[in-house]
């Protein structure tokens, strides 16, 4: 997975190769990577959708007053 | 790098963006910190989540697409031919600034040994998509659902201000060659959008519960803690310095950039390449804060939530010209914008029964859009562009600033690309049952559950003994 393993070796390649990419998977893992990440952040909407629709639901059912809060406020 | 001079004027240019970035991230501490100032308590911790959310959400898809669609979208497309490649499509092919290089899985999207701006540069504009959500997060605070924030903070950071970024601030864009556009410091293409989109949304979304009395009178809902919404301003004005230099180019030599053989002139650019001075830029960016802090202190009457929104207004309404003005233009178009912002803003709010909690589509949408407008006039007749000067309409060189083409920007700015899909969304997401809040909730209050269970700890903690 490493692209460079020497950085001696590498620094004197010649320049239009020692100027590229130097991250691990360069050049095969880039699409699949993107990918992973998409799905992440989709993921991620639906999850969170869901639990504050449920949260949301849940505390309006209580019907608290506006100030009821008041009383839950801390001391600390 | 193996030329010296070469090599100082990237690392240069690498560091000098990257300090921006950094500056840049006070805004969104201050936008943070005056949300939950401006908030009432029993939203706060909700209030810090939302517009903190906006943070990896605008990041994640700024890389997946943001970025892509600003590099691809200059021409329209279909409206006017590209400088690099003559051709009005998508730019996707080779050329050196296409959008092909900036794809989520390019090479250059990444540790590139090749390459010391991408990322530098990605960020700083990513950090000005954060400032466009940011702006309309501030009002709609209280009634909004988090999931419904964070889709509009999407469409607003990471697809319309990257296109109208695109039209008008791209050195390719449409908008200079047809409409002879100007824009230095977004005036309209992050604050009038923003504004624009934030209205938009405000209007499907609808009042906080109590703001406007059965008759229709408005109700003051002032911020909760005058302190943090201090100290939150002061620090999206320190930020907004950040702001201005991101938005040059620090070291550029034009005379090859323009064609002109055998001269050489290094000088700083605003975003479209035409030169201006870090220098004067500073005396602009002051003289109009100060502006707006003496009109919005003047007509507010001393209110001090509105005289340091004013002051972020006056800056914002003098920036679309702050290049090329001289300090007391600078300042006299503060004030003005200021005004008219602060006018505007009572005026659609007991007209149309709009509440924008914190006065963002008046800061940012109605200060933006009358600072394009005056930029036409006073900066009427210098070139958009240095690149090639040509007539309005022609399309394939650049057009002249211009009273009527700023006009026709301001609206695409505030209208086409900002209010209009602002509203778009928010009513597709209303009918899903999805933009707002049950109005229970928003009586009881965001946090209540996390305040109860808060209370249940404290008491537990304080009656143990072990």
């Amino acid at each position: 997975m490493a692209t460079v393993t020497n950085w001696i070796d590498h620094l004197n390649k010649p320049a239009e190769e020692v100027v590229g990419a130097v991250y691990p998977g360069a050049g095969s893992t880039e699409t699949l990577l993107v990918i992973l990440g998409i799905v992440i952040w989709i993921g991620w909407h639906v999850i969170t959708n869901k639990s504050e629709s449920d949260e949301l639901s849940r505390l309006a059912k209580k019907r608290h007053g506006a100030n009821d809060h008041k009383s839950n406020i801390t001391d600390w | 790098m193996t030329d010296q001079l070469g090599a100082l004027t990237t690392i240069f240019t690498e560091f000098y963006y990257w300090v921006t970035v950094v500056l840049m991230f006070l805004i969104h501490v201050g936008f943070c910190m005056y949300e939950v100032g401006a908030s009432r308590y029993k939203h706060h911790q909700h209030t810090l989540m939302k517009n903190t959310m906006l943070i990896p959400l605008v990041t994640v898809t700024w890389f997946f697409f943001g970025w892509w669609i600003y590099w691809a979208f200059p021409t329209g497309p279909g409206i006017a031919p590209s400088i690099m490649n003559e051709s009005t499509a998508l730019i996707t092919d080779d050329s050196t600034f296409s959008a092909k290089w900036y794809l989520a899985n390019s090479e250059f999207m990444a540790i590139n040994l090749g390459d010391h701006i991408s990322g530098v540069f990605w960020a700083a504009f990513l950090l000005f998509s954060w400032t466009a959500a940011s702006i309309v997060s501030g009002a709609i605070i209280e009634r909004i659902t988090t999931f419904a924030f964070g889709i509009l903070a999407i469409a607003i950071g990471s697809v319309f201000w990257t296109i109208d970024a695109a039209w008008g601030w791209h050195f390719d864009g449409w908008m200079l060659k047809i409409l002879g556009y100007h824009d230095a410091y977004a005036s309209g293409v992050i604050h009038a959008i923003a504004g624009g989109f934030a209205l938009g949304v405000l209007v499907v979304l609808g009042p906080r519960i109590g703001k406007f009395s059965s008759s229709g009178e408005p109700r003051n809902i002032g911020p909760r803690n005058p302190w943090l919404v201090t100290v939150g301003l002061f620090l999206i004005y320190t930020g907004f310095w950040g702001f201005y230099a991101a938005c040059n180019i620090p070291i550029f030599d034009l005379g090859p950039e323009y064609g002109m053989e055998g001269v050489t002139y290094w000088t700083a650019t605003n975003i479209y390449v035409t030169p201006t001075t870090l220098s004067g830029i500073t005396f602009n960016f002051l003289m109009s804060l100060s502006g707006g802090l003496l009109a919005g202190y003047w007509i507010a009457k001393g209110d001090p939530f509105w005289t340091y929104s004013s002051g972020l207004a006056g800056v914002i309404c003098a920036s679309a010209g702050n290049d090329l003005y001289h300090p007391i233009q600078a300042m006299i178009i503060g004030m003005i914008g200021v005004v008219i912002a602060y006018k505007l803003h009572y005026w659609v709010e007991r007209k149309f029964k709009i509440d924008d909690a914190v006065g963002a589509v008046a800061v940012h949408g109605y200060a933006g859009f009358v600072g394009l407008v005056i930029c036409g006039f006073v900066l009427n007749g210098y070139p958009s562009s240095g690149y090639s000067v040509g007539a309005m309409w022609d399309g394939s060189t650049y057009a002249t600033i211009n009273p009527l083409g700023q006009f026709l920007g301001a609206i695409i700015m505030f209208g086409v690309l900002g209010m209009l899909p602002g509203y778009i969304i928010a009513k597709v997401l209303s009918g899903m049952g999805k933009l707002r809040i049950p109005r229970e909730v928003e009586i009881a209050g965001l946090d209540y559950e996390m305040m109860e269970s808060a209370k249940e700890d404290e008491k537990a903690v304080s009656s143990a003994t072990r």
